[in-house]
């Protein structure tokens, strides 16, 4: 798991096993994002952090279903 | 049927037109009508008579055609709106389409981005035209805070902007706080009408933007709204842990003014859970609640000494106490343990308050550091100081008198498995940075006892109340929630698009219509004008640098540290925008100019989200020949060709891409289009007469000519 950080590209790469995750996100999953908002207090890798889904809106994630697109 | 019921009856309907499924005239005109008025619907122009009309028009056809089919067309559009009429009515009414199958409707990327869906193109062109006031009139249909989101928003739709894929986004930000600013000290913010009073009263826990924002939609939407709030001031976390210097009082006040205009009263000094319970609410008449406590709670440091010295503070109590006006010098030497926002907020703060020296220790590199580089950088100039990879181990001093904080030197480690890192403390690397303060900015979460009055609320494993995201409904169905208390402390914009969320949430509840299972999509509120730009212009406009107050002020005193842009630099900024709200991206232009044109004129290296290249508008003006063919196959009217002024214009959303002096027919003075494009003509057409130097003749003409050669 990485730190993600503003501005990074990432995509929603697979369904979370996390509590936060609801039914309708599941239609998320393959997005591209750009992270809007990471953890900004503590770099918590628990933590949900905000993404700008291409097309879907921001919404927060939890970060083991976000992957970083490579430039 | 896959994707927007409008769209597809309107394919559907133009199917059967074109293959003569109307074959009596007058139902065939029928047919025509309920076209003409569905494609009303999905461009957003209609109006309420529309969908009655529709259905009366298919009716008509169903009870007067004498043929089958034709039947059966009127019947496909009476069962469309059927089975679809909340998607139908939500086209005229919200002008929106979820699916974005309606191109006119769909949002662009800034609006998709903003948590509270704000029509960002529509703004800024309305900005760039010079008109402020109805730049904040589409605003404040979604968000009731344009002036303190245009000091401290964290920007997502910059994010997304398009131009962002040339060289830098648009400064949506900053052109909103002017806007703001200037329609306010214009006299003409205003807000919008009212709807007629429900006769029904709503509470609202905590004035911060969620609260507010939740109070001002309710109250539009005609509930009698009231707001308790613990602190003797409205504004939540905007007031009280934003300092000054980023966001002043004023801005909030005046926002917070237009609030209580809507007739939403507030109760200050009213602390929920202890001054007032859930059960003595209820008794009072309240039938929806909604929670936006934040999170205010400081994390403790767990490390030793840090409850035995007066001097140890936490930094969002600090930060509240400055903003309420205590000014109060917390050290000569102060250090800010955290490498977030509120951090930095503590550190400058503390300069400002006169500390000589004030140094932000972090525990991993600046590289890994959450605040915003902004920030970050103002720090630095203002004089703040790093100690990057440094634990905290112990707070040291004697008889309430701190020396200062024990420390480690770290370094960071790669997890097995991770490639996340992770600082690991040096062994014997500890050393004492002196200090005659330390304040803490670890992080907040959720004060619990402060909701303990509402039996069956459900939490999150992330001590947050626990919300349906689509709704912000918790596990009680009367009580709904947003804002830092349901996401962690999170953004001022995320905030106020979850009160927005959970007024309409609210509505829904009190008028007995089901909640929706997907979060909203932002709608459209205008299609208007866009600005002409030449191509040149268009790619030399640089985003512009925001002046700063001087470094001595800024270490010194409150005041504003930006300054705004001047009115020049806004109305210019505003016309590098690209307008995503008409220009779909599509690529159908491109693709039509390469590949059956065979001419390539257009260098739209911005289309694609994840790989875009290079981009340049003034590229066109070489090549194109102004065949018309990129227009013509544009979908949503974004790019457009007109004869002006002897002269053949290409352009893109206002970006003027080509234009050339127009020919006329010498012989019939009929116009013949722009040389480049009568040359391309002429190389594809060798049967029409060569076109001298001397004479220039229209199509028309030529074959007259042609026919008269021949008969010789």
């Amino acid at each position: 798991m990485v730190i993600f950080r503003k501005g990074q590209r990432v995509v929603i790469f697979q369904k979370s096993e996390d509590e936060s995750w609801e039914d309708y996100m599941d239609s998320y999953i393959g997005s591209h994002g750009i992270i809007t908002d990471p953890d900004t207090t503590k770099n918590d890798p628990d933590d949900l952090v905000e993404v700008s889904v291409d097309g879907k809106g921001t919404h927060r994630f939890p970060q083991d279903c976000l992957k970083l697109l490579n430039d | 049927m896959n994707g927007c019921p409008v769209n597809d009856t309107i394919r559907v309907l133009e199917e059967s037109i074109e293959s003569s499924v109307f074959k009596d005239p007058r139902i065939r005109r029928i047919g025509e009508e309920i076209l003409e008025l569905m494609k009303d619907v999905a461009w957003g122009r209609a109006g309420e008579d529309h969908i009655p009309a529709i259905k009366d028009l298919a009716k008509t056809i169903v009870e007067d055609s004498t043929d089958e089919n034709a039947g059966q067309a009127g019947q496909n559009v009476i069962h469309a709106l059927e089975n679809h009429e909340e998607v139908f009515t939500s086209h005229v009414q919200t002008h929106n389409c979820t699916t974005g199958d309606c191109v006119r409707l769909a949002p662009a990327p800034c609006q998709m981005a903003c948590p509270s869906g704000i029509d960002v193109p529509t703004y800024v062109a309305l900005i760039g035209m010079g008109r402020d006031a109805e730049a904040i009139e589409v605003i404040r249909k979604d968000n009731p805070f344009p002036w303190i989101c245009g000091l401290v928003c964290t920007r997502p739709c910059e994010f997304m902007c398009v131009r962002g894929r040339i060289d830098t986004p648009i400064s949506i930000k900053h052109l909103k706080a002017f806007a703001a600013e200037k329609a306010l000290s214009d006299r003409e913010y205003k807000n919008p009408e009212k709807a007629q009073d429900k006769n029904k009263k709503v509470c609202v826990i905590g004035a911060g933007p969620g609260g507010m924002s939740a109070a001002y939609f309710l109250a539009l939407k005609g509930y009698q709204v009231t707001v308790f709030e613990a602190q003797p001031v409205a504004g939540g976390m905007m007031m009280l842990g934003i300092p000054r210097y980023r966001l002043p009082r004023e801005v909030i006040d005046r926002e917070v003014a237009m609030i209580e205009e809507l007739g939403v009263e507030f109760r200050f000094n009213t602390r929920f859970g202890k001054d007032i319970t859930f059960d003595q609410l209820k008794s009072q008449g309240f039938e929806a609640f909604f929670l936006g406590i934040g999170a205010h709670k400081a994390f403790d440091l767990n490390i030793p000494g840090e409850k035995n010295f007066s001097q140890v503070l936490e930094a969002i109590d600090f930060l509240r106490k400055v903003a309420l006006g205590e000014r109060k010098l917390p050290g000569k030497r102060v250090v800010v343990i955290g490498g977030g926002n509120v951090a930095i907020d503590a550190a400058r703060t503390s300069l400002r308050l006169g500390s000589k020296e004030v140094i932000i220790a972090y525990r991993r590199t600046r590289h890994e550091m959450p605040a915003d580089i902004e920030e970050v950088e103002q720090a630095e100039e203002e004089g703040i100081r790093f100690s990057f990879l440094t634990i905290p181990i112990e707070i040291v001093g004697e008889n309430d008198n701190l020396k200062g904080l024990k420390c480690l030197r770290a370094d960071l480690v790669a997890k097995e498995g991770s490639d996340r890192k992770i600082p690991v403390p040096m062994l014997g690397s500890d050393f004492i940075m002196e200090a005659d303060a330390v304040i803490s900015a670890i992080g907040q979460r959720v004060d619990h006892m402060e909701l303990k009055s509402i039996s069956d609320l459900k939490w999150s494993r992330r001590t947050t109340v626990n919300v349906d995201m689509a709704s912000m409904q918790t596990a009680r169905p009367e009580v709904f929630a947003a804002g830092d208390a349901v996401t962690g402390p999170a953004t001022v914009v995320e905030a106020i698009g979850g009160g927005k969320r959970a007024a309409e949430a609210i509505d829904r509840y009190l008028s007995g219509i089901p909640q929706p299972e997907m979060p909203p999509v932002p709608v459209r509120r205008k299609r208007v004008d866009w600005l002409e730009v030449p191509a040149a212009t268009k790619m030399v406009l640089k985003r512009p640098e925001m002046p700063l107050l001087n470094i001595e002020r800024r270490r010194t005193t409150f005041q504003q540290a930006e300054l705004g842009y001047s009115e020049n630099q806004v109305r210019e900024e505003a016309r590098r925008c690209l307008r995503c709200d008409v220009c779909l991206r599509c690529g159908k232009c491109v693709e039509i100019c390469r590949d059956k044109m065979g001419i390539d004129a257009l260098e739209l290296g911005y289309l694609d989200f994840d790989h875009p290249v290079k981009t340049d508008f003034r590229v066109t003006e070489e090549k194109c020949i102004l065949c018309g063919a990129c227009a013509a196959n544009c979908p949503n009217d974004a790019v457009c060709i007109e004869d002006r002024k002897g002269e053949r214009i290409l352009d893109m959303c206002g970006t003027i891409l080509n234009r050339q002096k127009l020919l006329y027919c010498d012989s019939c003075g009929a116009v013949i289009g722009p040389a480049r494009y009568m040359d391309y003509v002429k190389n594809r057409l060798d049967s029409l007469p060569p076109r001298t130097e001397k004479e220039k003749i229209c199509a028309a003409c030529a074959r007259k000519k042609s026919a008269k050669l021949l008969s010789i």
